[in-house]
């Protein structure tokens, strides 16, 4: 019997092995899938009419699924990203960051007059060009309506931002839309029209239901305004994508995309290295020598994200946070480039403020000097500051005998617990004692009334990565006092405090239409968070790409990745 | 017995009502489905504010398990904010069959999204419980015939090295080998992640040689508890009067031990198993995300990280009643299995 | 000869005294005879040691001593386990991480089999309400996922929990949440099991016999009964040694009980991770010691059953 088992075990894995090996691989047309099986009835796959000798299909792996592909449903990365394969915004953003139109004639300003003088109206005209994958042509009723259904109530999408600001929408003709708002809204350009949703299709399910939560639309959108167009999701597997023949811009090189689920990153360095995936997203970084060794191309896209710590100087936090001296201290005694060149692997630099990436736009002031490592300096300033150690224990009291500590929180994610040791370990040495602690990243960002420990107010330095509040706008709302969370307000985002100086800074900029004077006032503001060492940036966070050997053409970009995807080929 | 059965059964409608206030009160404290919403930064406090009060999670939890039960078509939910209900709930309840819509892939059904996944899972789970039984009886009955020889320590040294490895180090150094390797090296090889290449289609012959990995891996992690069971109740039984007697009769010795001492060896195996088998519903998540299978281990993973409550509900539901089932079926061959045993 | 066992039915006539006496000795005696019992004892005491002993080589600081620029090094004269992916020993690491990985390995399978046997004991033995309330209680218990639990746990004891003090190390207090969660999560296989034992040998001649002579119901329960079903029992804890001190890594991973950078065989393993191939060293050392741990528990344990077993003729 045991003899049997074996044999039994030893023909099973020489069969799965055996038929592997003769793949008629991509040499079929896509499986045009039955569909009735779809919720919303599939249309025919162009691609499926006609096949050419040697279809280009590529696949790329993605490490979460998307939730929805409605673009005004989703908060998800990998959601989102995919909005240029089968949607369209009215603008999109090139490798520089850079934003180029894409649905409009020009981007308004106030040099063509598409803005008013006053900010509060802007004015968006059409291309003539531009047709739903089924043929019908986009006109300012498809913004109209997608405007109504952001704001509509009965809707739950996930955000109304911007729109909640948006006074009306109207359309002069089929080619011209016209936005007011009740007061000037300057980071309209990096919030408004990420996606658009069509009418013919969606207002007959709002009409009959009251709300488009249960659209098929919502997880089919057959019919789109991409180069490529939706063909099926298979839940938990893939969702495909094959070239829309309609599209305004010509005809995409590649034939078919598939999009496969990998949820585990080894698993998809896996994949990459077999060749079972062209495209790849945030390797593990122990993973990128074996990856580059293979032929993959590493690529890091500045998305706007860093990594930094916040500070908390609200009343609950302990004595050394509320320093200025200390936090100066603090930033002088992490080695930030030892921290990126070994534990990052040279991939990545120390940031200075959170609008970083935005230093080409003149957000950054230039008279910021980085903190560099000096513990020395940090031993010096402490004494200053009246922190010594009395009893000889390593760690630094005040005149009160308090014991110079600060706690420190993040998320469970390991390069994450890895800075907090090593950074434990380097502020012990000038004589601050951080006490560390890891949360899971649900419980971590919940609420006040949920024990958020962070609105809560028991950490003195919380560690995650975050952008501006709309990248590439320079605009942020985490700082403002009347986001500080409580009883009453208990999603409060301001886990840090109320600064009357910086609240003023950041109420004023939004209402500032003047590109330049606005510039100048967001340079106020990095330079006084990092005076003031409210928010120290531990290293610069961008989006990783790994790119397999076969393709060709293509360019990313940190917001609309893939607004390229029409040149992208394979050999 | 059938009185047995029938009191069993009613005790399950009391236990399920209990156990689904447990899991709905444990699911609504473990995560807020709005914090993230799946991205990479908290969500802005208006937006909170608004869908916490469409999706009726401002409401007393008490509440809200009345609604997951009994819905709330009967009720209103305030949409604009004023504090009054304006428009008419949608939901049904579970007592009539609706679970809910997914918070996650908003708008489709939560039953829905779980049957689809049923059958992946099971394709994968059945044959890899089947094995590991396989395996198990035979790698327990000979370790126990051969106690304390060479071989059996062998055996017992291997099965304890699977068994003390995480099974993500199994997976990946398969996938590693077999996949990626064999590929290298131009031999034979297997592929890497999914259920199917996505280019070909879900064939028959995809699907078995995306099994065989996570298949391997599970298997060599999970024999070695289950042929310790075996081996150590074979070996209990082997000394006992009744072998010697059935030996002394002059059956065949194989005859003997696989019919007499087997059966009577079987019941610490038969409650494993029977503990496992609605589990197999539950799908494996580790191996599941490591494989990139499509099954429920992951759908219940990418849905209670978002805190998805229908989803997470509907699959914890599914298996409580398979729970119940399998128990009672357990029970049952317990009394086929040894005769003396009695239920009262 | 034993007490209990089917053939032992003339035995369990009286003479408490000297045949409980005379069944230690015999016990004791099979036990010490036993070589792979004293191998795997030995081995026990040798991770014992291990985990002990080496703090008279390496302080705790040095296992949380981290250098980045000597990251992910092989085995070496410096280190001769290599470094992690902070450059900390991986040693004195294995050193100390093995103190708490014992402990939450050991103490969490006494309160699991403890419970689990009580259980399973009391159901099979008593049948009728008792057994249906334990059972439902049991299978309720199956439903609620062990993450659900954690989750939970990790929000309300958070921060909450005083640290203790322990081989002269200061170690949070959440450390004993842990042992109570896995043990408490995980009793339910062996309730079953021992009470399908004891559903089983309730009706054999011998217990019946036990009943006739006035037996108390616990001396059927712990004399008669617990003696037949060790073997599994001891299965059971052995297996649940590993997976207590894997689970454990799992657990702090959520935020509650051992937190970074403390070291526990567990976390070393699970960092591993994505250096299954590129850094094997880590997964190497504190993957041997758990497998050694557990071999020599198995040891001990089929060593254990052995002397134990009533229906062996010495």
């Amino acid at each position: 019997m045991k003899q049997a088992l074996w044999l039994l075990v030893v023909l099973f894995m020489l069969g799965g092995l055996a038929a592997c090996n003769p793949e008629p691989a991509a040499t079929q047309p896509p499986a045009t899938q039955p569909a009735a099986a779809e919720p919303v009835a599939t249309q025919p796959a162009p691609a499926a009419t006609a096949v050419p000798p040697q279809r280009k299909v590529a696949t790329f792996a993605w490490t979460q699924e998307p939730d929805t592909l409605n673009p005004y449903y989703t908060n998800m990365w990998f959601s989102a990203i995919l909005h240029q394969f089968y949607n369209c915004w009215a603008w999109e953003y090139d490798d520089e960051n850079v934003t180029f139109p894409r649905l409009v004639t020009e981007i308004p300003s106030v040099d063509n007059g598409g803005v008013s003088e006053d900010g509060l109206v802007i004015t968006m005209n059409l291309r003539d060009d531009i047709v739903w994958s089924d043929g019908t042509p986009i006109t300012a009723a498809d913004f109209i309506f997608t405007y109504q259904m952001v704001v509509d109530p009965a809707n739950t999408v996930a955000s109304v931002y911007p729109y909640d600001y948006v006074a009306s929408v109207e359309g002069i003709g089929d080619r011209t839309v016209v936005m007011t708002f009740s007061e000037p809204f300057s980071p309209w350009e990096s919030t408004l029209w990420h996606g658009l949703l069509p009418k013919h299709v969606l207002e007959p399910v709002f009409q009959s239901k009251g709300s488009i939560d249960e659209a098929p639309w919502n997880l089919a959108p057959t019919v789109g305004c991409g180069p490529l167009d939706f063909v099926k999701w298979e839940s938990g597997s893939y969702v495909q994508f094959v070239r829309n023949p309609n599209y305004w811009l010509g005809a995409s090189r590649l034939d078919e995309v598939f999009v496969q689920i990998v949820p585990d990153d080894a698993s998809q360095t896996a994949a990459l290295i077999a060749g079972d995936a062209d495209l790849g997203t945030f390797p593990p970084l122990s993973d990128v020598p074996r990856l580059q060794a293979a032929g993959l191309e590493i690529l890091t896209i500045n998305s706007g994200y860093a990594e930094g710590w916040f500070f908390d100087y609200r009343e609950t936090a302990l004595p050394g946070a509320l320093d200025l001296k200390v936090r100066q201290a603090v930033a002088m005694a992490i080695d930030r480039e030892a921290i990126n060149r070994d534990l990052l692997q040279g991939l990545s630099v120390p940031a200075n403020t959170l609008w970083d990436a935005l230093e080409g736009a003149g957000y950054v002031s230039p008279d910021i000097v980085p903190w560099t490592y000096n513990p020395e300096g940090a031993k010096q300033l402490l004494e200053e500051a009246g922190w010594t150690d009395t009893d000889g224990d390593g760690i630094r009291e005040d005149a009160a005998g308090n014991k110079l500590v600060l706690r420190h929180g993040t998320t469970t994610r390991e390069i994450r617990q890895d800075v907090q040791a090593v950074a434990q370990q380097m502020l012990r040495q000038v004589g601050i004692d951080l006490q560390i602690s890891n949360y899971e990243s649900g419980y971590f960002f919940s609420s006040y009334t949920d024990g958020s420990p962070c609105a809560l107010g028991e950490l003195d330095i919380m560690e995650w990565s975050d952008t501006t509040g709309s990248f590439p706008d320079p605009d942020h709302y985490y700082w403002l006092c009347s986001e500080l969370p409580d009883e009453e307000s208990p999603w409060g985002a301001n886990y840090f405090g109320c600064d009357e100086v910086l609240d003023e800074l950041f109420q004023r900029q939004i209402v500032t239409i003047d590109p330049d004077e606005r510039a100048a006032i967001v340079r106020e503001i990095t330079q006084y968070i990092h005076d003031q060492v409210y928010w120290y940036g531990i290293w610069v966070d961008p989006d990783y790409w790994v790119v397999g050997k076969r393709l060709t053409g293509y360019q990313f970009s940190g917001i609309t990745p893939f607004y390229g995807i029409l040149e992208w080929d394979i050999q | 017995m059938s009185r047995y059965i029938i009191r069993r059964l009613l005790q399950a409608i009391p236990l399920l009502i209990i156990v689904s206030v447990l899991l709905f009160a444990l699911m609504r404290a473990t995560g807020d489905p709005l914090a993230t919403l799946g991205g990479r930064r908290q969500v802005r406090s208006a937006d909170r504010e608004r869908l916490s009060r469409l999706l009726g999670l401002d409401k007393p939890i008490g509440l809200q398990y009345l609604y997951w039960l009994v819905g709330n078509d009967w009720t209103t939910i305030d949409t604009d904010g004023d504090g009054e209900g304006d428009t008419p709930g949608q939901l049904s309840g579970v007592l009539r069959g609706d679970f809910g819509t997914s918070l996650v892939s908003r708008g489709r059904p939560a039953m829905g999204i779980i049957l689809e996944r049923i059958p992946n899972t099971l394709i994968l789970m059945i044959p890899a419980e089947i094995i590991v039984i396989a395996f198990s009886l035979a790698v327990g009955v000979y370790s126990a015939l051969r106690q304390y020889s060479l071989s059996d320590q062998v055996i017992t040294a291997f099965s304890f090295v699977g068994y003390s490895l995480p099974i993500f180090f199994v997976a990946l150094v398969s996938m590693t080998l077999f996949a990626v390797k064999f590929r290298q090296w131009g031999w034979p090889y297997l592929p890497t992640v999914g259920m199917f290449d996505p280019q070909v289609g879900k064939t028959t012959s995809q699907v078995l040689q995306h099994m065989v990995l996570p298949i391997l891996s599970m298997t060599i992690i999970t024999i070695a508890g289950y042929s310790r069971f075996v081996r150590s109740s074979m070996l209990e039984v082997i000394h006992q009067d009744y072998i010697r007697t059935a030996r002394a009769k002059g059956l065949g010795e194989r005859t003997v031990i696989y019919l007499h001492a087997l059966k009577n060896a079987s019941l610490p195996l038969v409650t494993i198993v029977g503990l496992d088998i609605p589990f197999l519903l539950g799908g494996a998540i580790v191996t599941e995300s490591i494989f990139g299978w499509p099954g429920m281990g992951r759908l219940f993973l990418d849905h209670v990280t978002r805190a998805d409550t229908p989803v997470v509900m509907g699959i914890l539901m599914i298996i409580s009643v398979a729970v119940v089932l399998s128990q009672l079926v357990t029970d049952m061959v317990y009394a086929l299995l040894d005769p003396r045993i009695r239920y009262t | 000869m034993g007490v209990a066992g089917p053939n032992a039915v003339v035995d369990v006539t009286g003479q408490n005294q000297y045949q409980t006496l005379s069944w230690r000795r015999i016990v004791w005696r099979r036990f010490r005879r036993h070589r792979m019992a004293m191998a795997g004892a030995i081995l026990l005491i040798l991770m014992i040691l291990y985990t002990l002993g080496g703090t008279l080589f390496f302080t705790e600081a040095d296992a949380n001593f981290n250098d980045t620029t000597k990251m992910l090094q092989p085995p070496s004269l410096e280190h001769p386990f290599g470094t992690d992916t902070v450059g900390r020993d991986i040693l004195a690491r294995t050193i100390y991480g093995g103190q708490i990985s014992l402990m939450i390995g050991l103490s969490a399978v006494i309160v699991e089999t403890v419970v689990g046997v009580l259980v399973g004991a009391l159901a099979g033995y008593y049948g009728g309400w008792i057994d249906s309330l334990l059972m439902r209680f049991t299978e309720a218990m199956f439903t609620v996922p062990q993450l659900f639990l954690l989750l939970v746990m990790a929000r309300f004891f958070s921060g909450k929990v005083p640290e203790l003090q322990l081989l002269g190390r200061t170690f949070s207090g959440s450390v004993v949440v842990i042992v109570g969660i896995i043990g408490l999560t995980s009793w339910m296989y062996l309730a079953r099991i021992v009470r399908a034992d004891f559903l089983s040998l309730k009706e054999r001649e011998f217990i019946h016999a036990a009943h006739v002579i006035g037996t108390p119901n616990l001396a059927v329960i712990v004399r008669h009964i617990l003696p037949n079903t060790m073997a599994p029992i001891i299965v059971s804890a052995t297996l649940s040694v590993a997976s207590a001190i894997l689970s454990e890594a799992y657990i702090s991973f959520l935020g509650l009980g051992v937190q970074p950078p403390t070291a526990t065989w567990g976390n070393m393993l699970d960092r591993a991770y994505n250096y299954v191939e590129s850094a094997p060293w880590m997964w190497v050392f504190p993957g041997s010691l758990i497998v050694l741990t557990v071999l020599g528990i198995n040891f001990l344990g089929d060593g254990l059953r052995d002397a134990l077993d009533p229906t062996t003729v010495d």
